[in-house]
């Protein structure tokens, strides 16, 4: 595996791009870096390409962005809320995981 | 009491970016572990993945990912005597052709290091940054200590970094605004001639474009 970066993932922009501060990642829970971690290695692993994973990631935060009322006490999903969702989809695609390997969504 | 008001905080911070805060309540968070761990063990059984390649691969990505916009420009600088000659006499639209904007109105000024002349930059006044090309300050930029002793020992301040210069150099410090921010053109390092852009930019760290550090060379 590579130990620097990959700069696709890295330098995305706009809607995904990795949030960060001060040019670093921000990451709450340990959930949140592991469900980076996986997603990266099983690309890097050559079994998906990353514009196939961003494109779902794209897709789950427009989706969220339509259908969220503006309100201050609704919760909204986060980054890797909606990372997760994305990547799901991309291990249900290409068959690596069945739909009911997988745990049921979170109930908000 | 804090300066910061003299400018307004608003001009000074990156644009609000609802995922830097989190939101989930821990009932939710417990569920999202829960998830992951299900996806993480069906992996590892499957053999994809282990879990030591997962802790070493985020420590890549923390470590190693840097305020990129910034570095673009070092690197571009350096690969390209036309662009670093414009980025040096008028920077805010050299930054531009790159795609970086985001400035408010202020002004952007890159000062070259040289073997000569070493710069950097402080904000004696508060906290002023050039956020779109250098994200979010670290703490310690917008510290007391940083902001009087930058001027008062400049030296002392980049020893502190480990950098010790020789009396020859003149040491150079840019004090930021609301209206003039500064950047930093480290120099190139030796041991890069032959590498790309996109391989510099990976050399450039956030700290060499404050000027409190060098970039090392790639050997080293």
């Amino acid at each position: 595996m590579s130990s620097t970066p990959n700069r696709k993932i890295s330098n995305m922009e706009g809607d995904p791009a990795l949030p960060r501060r001060n040019g670093e990642l921000v990451f709450h829970d340990a959930w949140e870096r592991r469900a980076f971690a996986l997603a990266v290695i099983l690309c890097e692993q050559g079994h998906y390409q990353w514009a196939e994973f961003r494109d779902h990631l794209i897709a789950e935060i427009g989706a969220a962005d339509e259908g969220e009322v503006e309100s201050p006490d609704t919760s909204f999903p986060g980054y890797y809320e909606h990372w997760l969702a994305s990547f799901e989809k991309v291990l249900v695609a290409k068959g690596i995981c069945t739909p009911d390997q997988l745990s049921p969504k979170t109930s908000k | 009491m804090s300066d910061e008001h003299l400018h307004g905080n608003s001009i000074h911070d990156a644009p609000p970016n609802p995922y830097l805060e989190k939101h989930t309540t821990p009932q939710q968070t417990e569920a999202l572990e829960k998830r992951v761990r299900t996806l993480e063990s069906l992996l590892i059984k499957k053999g994809l993945v282990s879990a030591e390649t997962l802790d070493k691969l985020v420590e890549t990505y923390e470590n190693d990912i840097g305020p990129l916009n910034g570095a673009k420009v070092v690197a571009r600088a350096w690969a390209d005597p036309a662009y670093k000659e414009r980025l040096l006499k008028d920077a805010t639209p050299a930054i531009a052709e790159l795609g970086f904007s985001g400035l408010q109105g202020e002004h952007m000024v890159v000062v070259e290091n040289t073997p000569r002349v070493h710069n950097m930059v402080v904000c004696t006044l508060c906290s002023c940054y050039p956020w779109p090309v250098l994200g979010l300050p670290p703490a310690w930029f917008k510290e007391a200590a940083y902001r009087s002793r930058s001027v008062v020992d400049p030296r002392g301040v980049l020893r502190d970094f480990g950098l010790t210069l020789d009396e020859s150099v003149a040491v150079k410090v840019w004090d930021s605004s609301a209206e003039i921010r500064y950047m930093v053109l480290p120099e190139r390092p030796a041991g890069t001639e032959g590498m790309s852009e996109d391989e510099l930019v990976a050399l450039v760290s956030r700290n060499s474009m404050i000027g409190v550090t060098k970039v090392e060379s790639p050997a080293s």
